[in-house]
C-alpha cells in the first residue's frame, strides 16, 4: 500500500461533488513536506488563507505558494504576479524548483483546464518534469510529483481522455455510505497497469488514515471477481434447455416411432381437417377421358 | 491459393533465389531471377538493398515490419513508399512494442532510421529496442532437425494429411534467420554497439519547437509543419529519393513517428469533438506525397481510442495504406470471457492497400489475436476453447419436431418457431 502512495509523474486526484479531493491534496502535499520534499503550489480556486488552514505553522512556512485567484489577469498590476498568465506561471514554478524531490500541485487542473488550450497545457505538463529531470540530472521518474486535482463533472471525455493518456497515476474518488474510497490506477511504462482500491479517511489534521477495507454497515462489497461470462449465451442456437422445454423434450414421440397412440390413430377414421381435399370444377374446355384422366397414353 | 504461395515461400527465400530450387514453392508460377548478366539492372540493383524483397503478388518493393507473423498478414511485407498506422491499445503498450520492432529490423538490416516523437527522446527510444535473436549455431541446428524430419515423413503426411498442407502456416516461433524478418527478444535490449553503428536522425518536437501557442485553424499545426520539413530534409540530403545519383549504394529510410495526433503535437484532436479536424489529415496528405518519390516506409502510431470525432478516424484511415488496429484486454470485461484467456488482445487488419494491383492482398483469417509471452510477440488465429462442461446439451431432433407440427402438415418452411434455431 505504501508503494501505491509514492506517487511520482503526474498524478491527476479526480473527484466529483459527492466526493471532494481538496482534503486528499492537502493531505498529501502534508504527507510530502513532512518527508522533506519542496512543495510549490499553484492556488487557482480557493483564497491562500482558506487553503493554508489546516496545516499547521512548519509545513506552511515551507510551502511555496503562487497565488492566481486574487489577481488571475494581473489587472491590479502590482508587478508581483507571475509574467504570461497561467502557462507562464507554470513554466515560471518549474524554473525555481531546485534539483531534488519535487511535488507540485495544482489547483486546480480543472481551472487550467477552462482556460488554457487542453493541448497547450498537456505540452506543459511534460515540459515540468522534462525539465526538471534536465536540470537535476536524475532519472526523470523519480524526482518530479505533480498533483493535478481535476473535477469529473466539468470536462467531456476529450480533455479527461487526454489527461488520463499522460497521468502517470489516476485517483478517482468515490466511496459509499460516508466511506470515501481511491480508485488508483498506476500506469508504469512498460508494464500492465495496476489498479488499486483504497478506503480512506483524511483527519482533521490532514494525515490520511487508510482502512483496510469498506466499513462494516455498508452495502455488501461488490464481487472482485467479475463472474465468467459464459461463451454459449449468444449464440443462435440454444445449448441449455430450460426445466419446461426439457419436460416438452421428455414427451415427446418420435415422427418414426410406431407407438401405441399411433396405431390407434391410424386405425380410426381420420378427422376431415386432417386430410386435404382438391376441388376441381372443369371447364369448357377440358377434355376429360374417363378412360384416361391424366392424359398420358399415347393415343 | 496466390495467397498460401506467398505464405509458403515467405520465410526462407530473399528475392534472388525465389527462382526454382526452393523446396517450399507450391505453385508453378515462378519469377525468374537476375541473370548473371543482368538483363534488368534496375531489378538487379533494388534487390540488392538490405532487408528488401520484391512482393511474389505484385513486385512492389516490401520491407519487414519486424514481426515475421504481421508480414505475412499483410502479404509479405511493408512496401516501400507506403504508411503502416497502428491504432494503439488504451494504454499503449503493445503498439509501442511493435514501434520498437520496427525501428529494430531498421537498425539490423542497416536501414537508415528517422524516428520522431513529442513524448519521449528518440535517443531514449533507441536505448530500449530488443535484441535480436541471432544465434547463428543454433538456427543452423534448428534447420537441420526440420529437414529432417520433412524428408522422413513427407510420404506419411502425402497419404493421410494432404489437405493440411494447403492451410496458411502461420509461424508461431523462431524457424530460420533469415535476411528478411528477424525475431526479436523482449526481454533483452539491443547491444549499445549495434545501435551505435546504425544511422539514426531523431525528431523530438518540444527540443525544435520555438513557440507552442500558436494554432492557426485550417492549417497544419506547427508540429506538423516542422516534421515535414524535418522528413523532407533528411529525405533530399541523404539521397533517398534519387536527387544524389552518385550514391551507388541504395538505402531505405524507415520513418518512425510515435503518438502522432495526440496534443503532445500540439494538435488538439484527441481534446475537443471540433478542433482543427484538417491538420492531421493534411499531414497524412503530404507525408504520401513523400514518401511515395523515396525509398522510405513509414509506421504511425497514432491514440485513435482518443479521437473524439469518428469521421477523422476514417478520413485518416483512407489517408493511410495499411491499417492494423490493436485492442488489449486488460480492463476491459473481455479480460474475463474465457474464450480469451490464452490472448492478451485482438488485431484488427482495418486496411491493406491496393498497390499495382486490382485486387487485395488479404489474409482469409479475420479473428487474430496476439499474446505478450517473456519473450516474443505472437499472432495467432483465435480459437474458441472446446467446451468440456458437463451441463452442455445438445438440442436435438424432437425441438425440431415440435414447432413444424404446429405449423401445419402443408407448410414447407423450416421451423421458424418458439426456438432460436439456426443451421
Amino acid at each position: 500500500m505504501e508503494s501505491v502512495l509514492a506517487l511520482r509523474g503526474l498524478v491527476l486526484l479526480r473527484d466529483s461533488v459527492e466526493w471532494e479531493g481538496r482534503s486528499l491534496l492537502k493531505a498529501l502535499i502534508k504527507k510530502a513536506a513532512l518527508g522533506g520534499e519542496q512543495v510549490h503550489i499553484l492556488g487557482c480556486e480557493v483564497s491562500e488563507e482558506e487553503f493554508r488552514a489546516g496545516f499547521d505553522s512548519s509545513i506552511n512556512s515551507r510551502l511555496v505558494y503562487y497565488d492566481l485567484f486574487r489577481d488571475p489577469l494581473n489587472w491590479a498590476q502590482t508587478g508581483e504576479a507571475l509574467p504570461g498568465g497561467p502557462l507562464g506561471a507554470l513554466q515560471a514554478m518549474c524554473e525555481r524548483t531546485d534539483p531534488g524531490p519535487v511535488t507540485v500541485a495544482l489547483d486546480s487542473l480543472s481551472w487550467l483546464l477552462l482556460r488554457l488550450p487542453c493541448a497547450a497545457l498537456c505540452q506543459a505538463l511534460c515540459a515540468m518534469s522534462r525539465q526538471h529531470a534536465c536540470r537535476g540530472g536524475g532519472p526523470a521518474a523519480g524526482q518530479l510529483c505533480v498533483l493535478g486535482l481535476l473535477h469529473r463533472e466539468l470536462h467531456g471525455p476529450g480533455p479527461m481522455g487526454a489527461l488520463s493518456s499522460l497521468a502517470q497515476t489516476e485517483v478517482t474518488l468515490s466511496g459509499t455510505a460516508g466511506q470515501a474510497s481511491a480508485h488508483i490506477l498506476c500506469r508504469r511504462p512498460r508494464q500492465r497497469p495496476t489498479l488499486e482500491t483504497l478506503w480512506f479517511s483524511v483527519l482533521p489534521d490532514l494525515s490520511l488514515d487508510l482502512q483496510g477495507g469498506p466499513p462494516l454497515e455498508s452495502q455488501p462489497h461488490p464481487d472482485p471477481h467479475t463472474p465468467q461470462v459464459d461463451p454459449a449465451s449468444h449464440l443462435t442456437f440454444n445449448l441449455h434447455l430450460s426445466k419446461r422445454e426439457r419436460e416438452a423434450k421428455d414427451s415427446l414421440t418420435l415422427p418414426f416411432q410406431f407407438s401405441s397412440e399411433k396405431q390407434q390413430a391410424l386405425l380410426r377414421p381420420g378427422p376431415g381437417p386432417a386430410t386435404s381435399r382438391i376441388f376441381y370444377e372443369p371447364d369448357a374446355f377440358d377434355d376429360l377421358d374417363p378412360e384416361d384422366p391424366d392424359g398420358d397414353l399415347d393415343v | 491459393m496466390a495467397a498460401v504461395a506467398t505464405c509458403g515461400t515467405g520465410a526462407g527465400s530473399t528475392g534472388s533465389v525465389v527462382a526454382a530450387g526452393s523446396k517450399n514453392n507450391v505453385t508453378s508460377f515462378q519469377r525468374r531471377g537476375p541473370r548473371a548478366s543482368g538483363s534488368d539492372s534496375s531489378y538487379s540493383r533494388l534487390v540488392s538493398i538490405a532487408g528488401t524483397r520484391p512482393s511474389v503478388r505484385n513486385g512492389q518493393l516490401l520491407v519487414s515490419t519486424g514481426l515475421p507473423a504481421l508480414d505475412q498478414l499483410l502479404g509479405g511485407g511493408l512496401a516501400v513508399g507506403t504508411v503502416l498506422l497502428i491504432e494503439e491499445d488504451k494504454y499503449n503498450i503493445y503498439s509501442s512494442l511493435l514501434f520498437k520492432y520496427f525501428l529494430a529490423e531498421g537498425i539490423i538490416n542497416g536501414h537508415t532510421l528517422l524516428v520522431a516523437s513529442a513524448k519521449e527522446d528518440p535517443a531514449d527510444i533507441l536505448q530500449e529496442l530488443p535484441a535480436p535473436l541471432l544465434d547463428d549455431n543454433v538456427k543452423k541446428d534448428f534447420d537441420e532437425d526440420a529437414c529432417n524430419h520433412k524428408t522422413a515423413e513427407s510420404n506419411i503426411k502425402m497419404k493421410i494429411a494432404w489437405r493440411y498442407q494447403l492451410l496458411p502456416k502461420m509461424e508461431a516461433g523462431p524457424v530460420s534467420s533469415s535476411r528478411f524478418g528477424h525475431y526479436y527478444d523482449a526481454s533483452k535490449k539491443m547491444p549499445q554497439e549495434l545501435i551505435e553503428a546504425s544511422k539514426w536522425h531523431g525528431f523530438f518536437f518540444p527540443e525544435k519547437s520555438s513557440s507552442t501557442l500558436n494554432i492557426e485553424p485550417c492549417s497544419l499545426t506547427h508540429g506538423y509543419i516542422k516534421l515535414l520539413q524535418f522528413i523532407q530534409n533528411i529525405i533530399y540530403e541523404e539521397g533517398f529519393d534519387g536527387s544524389n545519383p552518385q550514391k551507388k549504394q541504395k538505402n531505405i529510410l524507415r520513418i518512425g513517428i510515435q503518438n502522432l495526433g495526440s496534443p503532445l503535437w500540439g494538435d488538439d484532436i484527441c481534446c475537443m469533438e471540433n478542433g482543427n479536424s484538417h491538420s492531421l489529415t493534411k499531414f497524412l496528405y503530404v507525408l504520401r506525397g513523400l514518401l511515395r518519390n523515396s525509398l522510405s516506409a513509414c509506421m504511425i502510431t497514432m491514440p485513435t481510442h482518443l479521437i473524439q470525432n469518428k469521421a477523422i478516424i476514417s478520413r485518416v484511415t483512407n489517408l493511410s495504406d495499411t491499417v492494423v488496429g490493436l485492442e488489449s484486454f486488460i480492463g476491459s470485461e473481455r479480460e474475463t470471457n474465457p474464450l480469451y484467456k490464452d490472448y492478451h488482445g485482438l488485431i484488427h487488419i482495418r486496411q491493406i492497400p491496393r498497390l499495382n494491383n486490382l485486387i487485395y492482398d488479404v489474409s482469409d483469417v479475420k479473428d487474430l489475436a496476439f499474446k505478450l509471452k517473456r519473450k516474443l510477440f505472437t499472432i495467432e488465429r483465435l480459437h474458441l476453447p472446446p467446451d468440456l462442461s458437463d451441463t452442455v446439451s445438445r438440442s436435438s431432433k424432437q425441438d425440431l419436431a415440435e414447432p413444424s407440427k404446429l405449423l401445419g402438415p402443408g407448410c414447407g418452411v423450416m421451423a421458424g418457431g418458439k426456438k432460436h434455431l439456426d443451421f
